[in-house]
């Protein structure tokens, strides 16, 4: 490694990690103008104008905020589960091209080390729910194990799918491989699946019970505060960012669908602002589901991963690799997911009937249920019903 | 492991603390405790005049004022045999389904906050906040209202009540039909309210568990038809009661009497006739000796009010039957075989208030 | 999956609506408080003849539920002079805000129309007992009440303190009083109606 070199990679290191912070800055600010749109509200809206400069504001206050560590935590470990949470998600990003030529480091096995790595962040987890020395951490930490490690399986086998279909690990080769067909049109199983297992990895609803507010009131997360949890919170944003930004790599088509110029420094920015433009279309959706819907129980989340999504990405490599030994047109391999996806949301919708079924309320007329008149009331003079009360009983004022 | 839901949580409905006992995720024992909130309401109403005294009903079930106001006040008419003009009856029953609505709205939201949605939140209280706008315009305040006056009501509707009224009407049928589009139907909100935390009637019954919590688990009981009061017998309305007694069926009954509360105003707005709006009766009402009690269909269930006097214009004795504290009474047999996350949508759906189970 | 897809497409829905929310302290977007408003009881001003209308005859004092309020009565040296109708006149009055529950009974029990509920609601202070208000600025508030909805008493022939608008009411209300028809016994407030106190 020449002097040169080392230099290119610094520099390099330092735009990612600059680019990353920007980017992780934007998605804050437009996670909440999203959420506030879908709940019909505004959002911030002072600090700057529409509120451009709230995560700078936020950024401050974590970092003015006193760092508590509870005193019975295990302080080594309380001091490692953020680091060991955050690595993983910057380490990613050294082979993530967002461009043909914007990689820190091209890698011939580019997928495999990116599922390698992702798998790291679960003993963050572990490690600050183990290390907070609280019952509702250590649930948490323990929730968001089980969760993340079975989702591992349906988000390993997605992307080899698509290695199988771009036949190799590296990811400029997956996105010159969807130069006439994106990868969603061939295998719209494969982003169902990915993008199930991806949000299941980031902890976002709705699998986001390990952290859920409304019970464990943040999970492993519950006794950060100020810049400890602002690692924690900036390393699942750049986790958002990595996933929406692998999506639209494996099979929105990257910076190269539909079709865009090859050469020269226009090509970079353009395929740059083109690829950015879909991760962020990926991103909106990702906030539109936080919006919408509720979350699932940790034992229903497992058993969605188990029973559904594994047999579903088993399927989806069986299907890729008939569909390629027997060198069959790719628009079969469309069918097959097409159906089986139907296959699975029928059988998920059926689960509790039809529309009609799941109504198990009746509304009964009250001239069904017989209403009479109110009963007029007794004439002055009627005697009252029970004993009077008792004259001068302690405390009582007598009647005047 | 002992795991301690204590009386600051952000789904535990007000200061209410539930000590767990987990085997992992699954509880094996759950104990309830209250009082927190207690603020000694019934001690106080032994030496506050009648008039007073509506101030502390307003803020025993605070997010159903009126429904509490009309519970004591129509004791104490039952005291002094009292006979309310209709016009006041109309508005009464007008403003109680209203108060209705907005509580449901508010069980809707907050439904949605535990079991992770974070929209139903919004979408519920900007429907409630039409309600609560127009009951600002009637009372004078938001929330606690101090309105309903033994012997009818304080003062009479705005000029423009009736405008207001018609377009409230559409705003909230649309809203409510936005609201059920939005989570009763989704798969996920099934998966976590389908089959959790099942109670049948009989034991519900058992229980003294009242209102559409019991309604839920397939008895058909309200207090509307069992022991009527007012003018709900010219209104053509419906009960919605359901079948499995779990987490679905309570929820779904709040949003179909949410509709039915609906349908009551209409036809409350068409039948209103101008007239006087109270009896004649003293400014501070004096019962003459006796007791009473009565019940009324509170939107939490049967709010009981056993009023004893001595002939002063201050009660000897107020006793406050809250719905939710008979309805508390069945969490330990709701939360058989639940798991933690169940516990919190369990307690959601019983949609406690915990300032009438203190008092 | 249908009712998944459905509650997206409600949330969409919702997306290219306007916001419901105002943004509170900027004048110009918060919400109106309407005429009815309870806010803080306030004072009333007797611009006819220059003083309170309150005389301190301490009914809303005995008849507040959380005992917020302390007055003070004294004689009121213009009666003496023959300038006004008020017998008694207040000295002291205090109300401690911070006790005070909004329930409007203080108003419905006044006899003179000397307390109202104003549009105050907005309470901070910087000292920790500063919302004990007293008699000058509850004045204050029911001037600043009186300017913003053009309050006027509700029986001013009974409780105005100068005898000569007094005499203008009759002479110019006599005859229209005989014109109006009776008001229903529905319109007035509770306080009037029905027989003794």
């Amino acid at each position: 490694m020449t002097a040169l070199e080392v230099l290119y990679y610094a520099l390099g290191a330092v735009g990612l990690l600059v680019f990353l912070s920007m980017t992780v800055m934007a998605l804050t600010w437009l996670e909440r103008k999203t959420l506030a749109r879908i709940q019909q509200r505004m959002g911030p809206m002072r600090v700057g104008p529409h509120g451009t400069l709230q995560p700078i504001a936020d950024v401050l206050k974590l970092m003015s905020k006193e760092d508590i560590t509870p005193s019975s935590a295990d302080k080594r470990l309380f001091w490692l589960a953020p680091v060991a949470f955050f690595l993983p998600a910057l380490l990613l990003w050294v082979t993530i091209p967002l461009s043909r030529d914007l990689v820190l480091r091209n890698m011939d096995m580019g997928l495999f080390y990116i599922v390698a790595i992702s798998v790291l962040s679960v003993a963050g987890l572990a490690l600050a729910g183990w290390s907070s020395a609280n019952k509702y951490a250590l649930l948490g930490g323990l929730r968001a194990v089980g969760a993340l490690i079975s989702y591992e399986i349906p988000f390993i086998l997605a992307v080899l799918g698509v290695g199988m279909l771009a036949q190799s690990l590296d990811l400029t080769q997956v996105v010159d491989g969807q130069q006439n067909f994106a990868y969603i049109l061939i295998q719209p199983l494969g982003l169902f699946i990915f993008l199930a297992a991806g949000l299941a990895e980031l902890g976002r609803t709705p699998f986001d019970i390990h952290h859920a507010e409304s019970e464990v009131v943040g999970g492993p997360f519950v006794e950060y505060s100020g810049a400890h949890w602002a690692v924690f919170m900036l390393a699942e944003y750049v986790n958002t960012f990595t996933i929406a930004a692998l999506t639209v790599l494996l099979f929105l088509g990257g910076w190269r669908w539909p079709a865009m110029p090859l050469d020269g420094v226009g090509h970079t920015i353009l395929s740059l602002a083109w690829f950015l433009a879909k991760t962020y279309l990926v991103i909106l959706v990702i906030f539109w589901i936080r919006g919408t819907f509720p979350r699932l129980r940790i034992d229903q989340l497992m058993s969605f991963s188990w029973k559904v999504l594994v047999p579903l990405s088993f399927a989806n490599i069986l299907f890729t690799g008939i569909v390629l030994y027997y060198d069959l047109g790719r628009w079969v391999l469309t069918i097959l997911s097409l159906l089986s996806l139907a296959a699975a949301f029928y059988l998920v919708f059926n689960k509790y009937g039809n529309l009609k079924k799941r109504n198990t309320v009746r509304v009964y007329s009250v001239r069904e249920l017989g209403l009479k008149p109110a009963a007029k009331p007794p004439p002055p003079d009627a005697p009252s019903d029970g004993d009077p009360p008792p004259q001068g009983a302690p405390g009582h004022q007598p009647a005047s | 492991m002992m795991l301690n839901m204590g009386p600051q949580h952000p789904s535990t409905h007000g200061v209410f603390r539930l000590v767990l006992w987990l085997e992992g995720e699954r509880i094996v024992r759950a104990e309830p405790h209250i009082g927190y909130l207690h603020r000694g309401s019934e001690k106080l109403c032994e030496r506050e005049d009648y008039t007073q005294i509506i101030t502390l009903f307003d803020r025993l079930d605070y997010v159903a004022n009126l429904n509490c106001e009309l519970a004591f006040c129509m004791a104490a008419e039952k005291l002094m045999a009292l006979e309310v003009p209709e016009r006041a009856w109309y508005i009464r029953t007008i403003l109680c389904e209203l108060n209705r609505i907005a509580s449901h709205m508010l069980f809707y939201g907050v439904y949605g906050l535990d079991v992770g949605a974070m929209t139903p939140v919004l979408y519920g209280f900007r429907e409630r906040e039409r309600v609560i706008l127009l009951f600002e315009a009637v009372t004078g305040a938001r929330m606690m209202h101090n309105y309903i006056r033994v012997g009818g009501v304080k003062e009479d509707l705005p000029d423009d009540f009736g405008k207001r009224m018609t377009v409230l009407i559409d705003e909230l049928k649309r809203g409510i039909d936005e609201c059920d589009a939005l989570l009763t139907n989704s798969e996920l909100f099934l998966e976590r309210t389908k089959g959790v935390g099942t109670i049948d009637g009989p034991t519900a019954v058992d229980y003294g568990v009242t209102g559409p919590m019991l309604r839920a688990a397939g008895v058909k009981e309200d207090v509307r038809i069992s022991e009527p009061y007012g003018i709900y017998d010219r209104f053509d309305f419906g009960i919605p009661v359901g079948t499995h007694g779990d987490c679905w069926d309570r929820y779904y009954v709040r949003v179909e009497e949410m509709r039915q509360s609906l349908s009551i105003i209409e036809q409350a707005m068409s039948q209103m006739e101008a007239g006087p709006i109270t009896a004649k009766v003293r400014r501070i009402a004096r019962p003459p000796r006796g007791e009473a009690y009565l019940r009324t269909e509170s939107p939490r269930g049967d709010f009981g009010v056993f009023l004893v006097s001595d002939g002063g214009d201050k009660p000897y004795r107020v006793k406050v039957r809250a719905p939710s504290f008979a309805n508390l009474q069945s969490i330990t047999h709701l939360l058989r075989d639940a798991y933690i996350a169940d516990a919190v949508v369990i307690l959601g759906s019983t949609d406690i208030i915990l300032g009438e189970v203190d008092r | 999956m249908l009712g998944n897809l459905k509650g997206l497409l409600v949330t969409l829905g919702v997306v290219r609506r306007k916001h419901v929310t105002a943004q509170y302290p900027d004048p110009k977007k918060r919400l109106q408080v309407d005429k009815r408003f309870m806010g803080f009881p306030a004072l009333l001003w007797d611009y006819s003849n220059d003083e309170p209308f309150c005389t301190g005859c301490m009914v809303c004092v005995r008849a507040c539920p959380t005992q917020c309020m302390s007055a003070q009565m004294q004689d009121n040296l213009r009666h003496a002079d023959g300038t006004s109708r008020r017998r008694k006149i207040i000295e002291t009055f205090e109300i401690n805000l911070n006790r005070c529950i909004v329930c409007a009974i203080c108003v419905d029990v006044c006899n003179f129309d000397a307390i109202e509920m104003s549009h105050e609601h907005e309470m901070s202070r910087f000292e920790r007992n500063g919302a004990r208000s007293n008699l000058q600025q509850l004045l204050n508030m029911g001037k600043k009440f009186q300017s913003e909805t053009g309050w006027e008493p509700i029986q001013p022939e009974k409780n105005l303190g100068s005898a000569e608008a007094v005499a203008k009411l009759k002479a110019a209300g006599g005859q229209a009083s005989e014109e109006k028809a009776p008001e229903p016994a529905g319109a007035k407030k509770s306080g009037q109606t029905g027989a003794d106190s």
